[in-house]
């Protein structure tokens, strides 16, 4: 790696000072998270265990496709130490198959008659701890009868294999989406340029495993669950339905430290039901840790695998009439949860550009592979990467400067907030800004750097290509709740409901002041290393006149928590600065009220500042002018619980709820996402003709998300993505063979990027505040792995275009770089 | 559903062990197939021994045995018969203050969801033990053995180096330097 050089204004992180009247939002505080993580206290919840939990080990198919003939389960329940084991036949008579992502699928949380996928798991052995469990899963005797595997996603269309007989086909779901004109569109624009283009499987591979501790407590007929399950309160329902319970009678607990997850562990729902269940039969606390290879291979934490088939309308001048895109997206076995990712990325159909007649379809197929989660993107960075490819290709056609067909078609400030063809808004931003600023840094490096022309020409004489090629992108922010109901519903429900009828999610926050004169927060959501507990503080401490140190932030279960929408889709920075300005507001005026009730005033002869309430009536005499925190919090102690005016709760509603530029997406169902944070992207690559290898020398980054509440989170973010981004594009895949056995099963064939494929990141920021939320913040949750593969794939590219050769498989591996290459025979 | 409440007699061979955990001297039964990381964390109650993949791979379970950083999925418990071991738990001082590496990783942003760090910490510590001012192809191949998810690495280039600088300056001083003189200013 080259040497790193410092960039100006690049945050650091801050600790807690603070002069007069500053504000802790829109600085890089510390986290108030790290402390407990870095001596080792953080307890995450494979530290949970009690020492009388009995331990969970998973018999899992090592068949992709077969009929399960039996199941022997003597030897391993005569195995010491070991307490149950359980197969499907035993969960059917007491539970409820797990909730899918599409009507008419019925899925066990053990595999029921069939496996469908290497990995599925087929029957869950308990015992006294990890090890005997192991033992005793190698003594369960499974017959399989095995058949022919479907692993292709194009061929699976065609129906030859069926992995669901009874559903008749391997199309889960298909649509059809038209915006605008685009058949006339096609029909008089100058010329169609076509493109293929696929995208392995993904996926966010957290560093922390699914992990649960089931315990049901017979009095009262109820299970506490801790798991680091993500959207605890929204998708709890995959849990106590296939439980079988009232949502009230399943706690769901996350615990504040999770070990990251960028949308997977969403669907680990299975877990937390099969621990559940044995800690009912065993009446003991039951403990699953999935580990690694469990993980890899069958922990239904795969995401996208799409082929891409797309086209674009345009005139000769290099105007970008019409766009055309179907893909086929390879969902694996069931269709989980989060399935809307096939659909969100109509919140950005068009990117940056500005086209108003589009074509979206897809089919939605399952094949004997592992199922799919979300994963950070939520499906947009494909649909990115299809995109930029195709407009690549037109350039290329045109014979025109990619930079000049980007820029002549980029939607422009003025347009701001921009409708897009498929009803969704961006709410402000300046893209060709951006797009010059990236343009800008490379132009530098052209002038003696990294693409000096005599460089480039001499390493093209060793073989290394260098290339760079900017591009523009949209990361949507903060998502609506109706539109995910989409695949779940039936499709011609959906036509019924009325605009009215749509609920978008708000996010929820609650305080109380203690007497010591704290006040404590409850997050409704769960968090899994993006520093909410800090944002919640330093807002709150804003808010209150507080210092953060006087603020204690800590998590509602999912009992507690109203259903809430929780961490998603580049949400919590917009969600809960609103909510924590609402909560603010709420809680001073509760404590003005109190004050004035005490001293018996007019409540606007109390007014709160700097932690105490003063009373300006002058009445109070000596010593009665003013009441601290921990005084109030005193005063109020008797009052009934839900009459304490030193609480307040506070729901901070979707920006687009009460916004009429939204209607026509929401009255649609289509996806809503009210903030467009964006970044222009120039990484500099080289490729290596002989071997195939892509080395990224430099990043050059401009981010915009709105208002930045905490610029060292923001840059983290970013950083964090980004290198998420790299691994995508150039290294991480889920590959299978022909029979449907996976490939990667282990870190080391499932390549996550580490500190020797990351290069030095140049990120620059600006702010453009959103108009539509409270703070001005946009999401950045996603940004990096939203953008980062596009920009990269346009790049390499741009390195091979002297070579005549264009890469069109995501990851870009070595391989798959060179087989591109010798196609074009242009190897020396 | 079948279940078996006669929960028989095992029979795991064990072996006795002795060995020095964070300064603290332990003897402990356990069985040869036994895992350091597990052992660390389930006998000792070391949470901030983490594990990642068990195989290799990710270094979250990193702790330096004997002064040297191993990975303790890929080591058996008996195989640190006799050795000393540290772990995150043993960094801080008595009095609570964080060792330079941990305030250096904390002010600089380098952990986000914080489940590779105490392995981080633990290779930069045997990094920084070896080479008091690494520069950055040293830091890549001294850290090369660990696997971030989340901060992209960049910060833990900058952790690094305030480490550096601030073990550095505490061997120059023979004191603690003040958090807030060095904070932001060293960029
Ligand atoms: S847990 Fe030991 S290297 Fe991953
Ligand atoms: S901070 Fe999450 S893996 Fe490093």
């Amino acid at each position: 790696m080259s040497s790193r050089s410092e960039t100006d204004g690049e945050p650091t992180a801050e600790s807690e000072t603070k002069t007069a009247s500053e504000a802790f939002t829109g600085r890089g505080l510390n986290r108030v998270e790290d402390r407990r993580i870095l001596t080792g206290e953080a307890e995450y919840v494979h530290d949970k265990a009690p020492d009388d939990a009995l331990h969970v080990a998973l018999v899992r198919s090592m068949h992709a496709h077969a009929v399960i003939e039996s199941i022997d389960t003597d030897e391993a329940e005569a195995h010491p130490g070991c307490h149950l084991v359980l197969t499907a036949a035993d969960l059917k008579d007491d539970y409820n198959p797990m909730p899918a992502g599409l009507l008419g699928f019925e899925e066990w949380s053990l595999a029921d008659g069939k496996a469908r996928y290497v990995g599925e798991p087929v029957a869950a052995v308990v015992a006294d701890d990890r090890y005997v469990a192991e033992d005793a899963v190698d003594l369960v005797t499974v017959k399989y009868d095995t058949e022919e595997a479907v692993v292709d996603p194009r061929e699976a269309r065609e129906d030859e294999v069926l992995v669901h007989e009874d559903h008749g086909t391997n199309v889960g779901d298909h649509e059809e989406l038209t915006f605008g004109d685009p058949d006339a569109a096609f029909e008089n624009a100058d010329r169609v340029v076509e493109g293929s283009y696929s995208w392995g499987r993904i996926s966010g591979v957290p560093l922390e495993t699914a992990g649960v501790v089931a315990e049901y407590d017979r009095d009262t007929d109820s299970f506490d669950i801790d798991c680091n399950i993500q959207l605890h309160t929204l998708v709890d329902d995959t849990v106590y339905e296939t439980l079988g319970y009232d949502p009230d009678d399943v706690n769901l607990e996350v615990p504040p430290d999770v070990g990251g997850s960028f949308g997977t562990k969403i669907a680990i729902h299975r877990y937390c039901c099969l621990a559940a269940m044995a800690s009912k039969e065993l009446d003991r606390p039951v403990a699953f840790v999935e580990d690694r290879i469990e993980n890899l291979q069958g922990g239904d934490m795969h995401s996208t695998e799409r082929e891409y088939d797309v086209k674009l309308a345009l005139d000769d001048d290099g105007t970008i009439r019409a766009l055309d895109v179907w893909f086929v997206d390879d969902f694996g076995a069931w269709p989980r949860y989060p399935i809307n990712q096939v659909l969100k990325p109509l919140s950005v159909l068009t990117n940056a550009y500005d086209v108003q007649d589009a074509r979206y379809e897809y089919d939605l197929v399952l094949t004997n592979k592992t199922c799919q989660t979300a994963y950070r993107g939520f499906g947009v960075p494909a649909h990115l990467y299809a995109l930029e490819m195709i407009v690549d290709e037109a350039a290329s056609e045109l014979g025109m400067d990619p930079d000049e067909l980007r820029r002549r078609n980029l939607v422009s400030p003025d347009q701001m907030p921009y409708e897009l063809a498929s009803k969704n808004l961006y709410d402000s931003g300046d893209f060709p800004a951006a797009l010059a600023h990236v343009r800008g840094k490379i132009e530098e490096e052209r002038d003696g750097g990294l693409l000096d022309p005599d460089l480039v020409e001499s390493k093209r004489e060793e073989g290394k290509y260098r290339g760079v090629r900017p591009t523009v992108h949209i990361e949507p922010g903060v998502s609506g709740s109706d539109w995910t109901n989409r695949q779940r519903s039936e499709r011609d429900e959906l036509d019924d409901r009325d605009r009215d009828d749509v609920a978008e999610l708000p996010e929820h926050l609650r305080a109380e002041v203690r007497e010591d004169g704290t006040v404590r927060a409850f997050l409704a959501t769960d968090s899994s290393g993006q520093g909410h507990q800090t944002l919640v503080t330093q807002l709150l401490a804003d808010e209150l006149d507080l210092l953060p140190s006087d603020i204690e932030v800590v998590y509602l279960d999912s009992v507690d928590a109203p259903t809430e929408y929780g961490t998603a889709a580049s949400r919590m920075a917009v969600m809960l600065s609103g909510a924590a300005q609402g909560l603010g507001d709420e809680l001073v005026g509760n404590l003005e009220l109190l004050a004035a009730e005490i001293w018996d005033c007019e409540s606007a002869d109390a007014t709160y500042r700097d932690g105490a309430v003063y009373r300006l009536d002058g009445g109070g005499g000596d010593g009665d002018d003013s009441l601290s925190l921990s005084e109030l919090a005193g005063e109020d102690r008797d009052r009934d619980a839900d009459e304490r005016l030193t609480r307040a709760s506070y729901d901070y509603e979707h920006p687009a709820t009460r916004l009429d530029e939204f209607d026509e997406a929401l009255a649609r169902k289509f996806p809503v996402y009210p903030t467009a944070a964006f970044a222009a992207n120039a990484p500099i690559v080289e490729v290596d003709a002989k071997t195939g290898e892509v080395e990224i020398l430099k990043f050059y980054s401009l981010r915009d998300c709105g208002t930045q509440l905490n610029p060292t989170i923001v840059e983290g973010q970013a950083h964090g993505g980004l290198a998420q981004g790299i691994g995508a594009a150039l290294q991480e895949e889920f590959a299978y063979d022909a029979t449907g056995q996976p490939q990667a099963i282990t870190l080391f064939d499932y390549r996550l990027p580490s500190i020797e494929n990351v290069p030095e990141m140049e990120l620059d920021h600006t702010e453009t505040p959103s108009p539509f939320t409270a703070t001005g913040a946009k999401g950045t949750g996603e940004g990096g792995m939203i953008d980062g593969p596009a920009a990269i794939a346009c790049s390499v590219n741009a390195a091979l275009e002297p070579l005549g050769v264009t890469a069109d498989r995501i990851p870009f591996t070595p391989n798959r770089v060179r087989e591109r290459i010798r196609e074009r025979g242009t190897e020396d | 559903m079948s279940t078996d409440d006669t929960s028989g007699s095992l029979d795991r061979p064990t072996e006795e062990i002795t060995l020095t955990v964070n300064g603290e001297s332990v003897a402990a039964e356990v069985e040869p197939r036994h895992k350091l990381s597990d052992f660390l964390r389930d006998a000792r109650g070391l949470r901030g021994v983490r594990v990642g993949c068990e195989h290799g791979v990710c270094g979250a379970c990193t702790v330096l045995l004997d002064g040297r950083s191993v990975k303790s999925c890929l080591t058996y418990a008996v195989q640190a018969d006799g050795a000393e071991i540290e772990t995150v738990e043993g960094l801080a001082d008595d009095d609570g203050s964080l060792h330079p590496i941990q305030e250096s990783f904390h002010e600089e942003h380098a952990l986000q969801c914080g489940f590779c760090t105490s392995g981080f910490v633990m290779a930069t510590k045997e990094l920084l033990g070896e080479n008091s001012d690494p520069d950055d192809d040293e830091i890549e191949a001294g850290l090369a053995d660990n696997v971030c998810r989340c901060t992209g690495y960049q910060n833990i280039y900058d952790a690094v180096n305030r480490a550096a600088e601030k073990m550095d300056g505490r061997e120059r001083d023979g004191e603690q330097l003040d958090e807030t003189e060095t904070d932001g200013e060293d960029r």
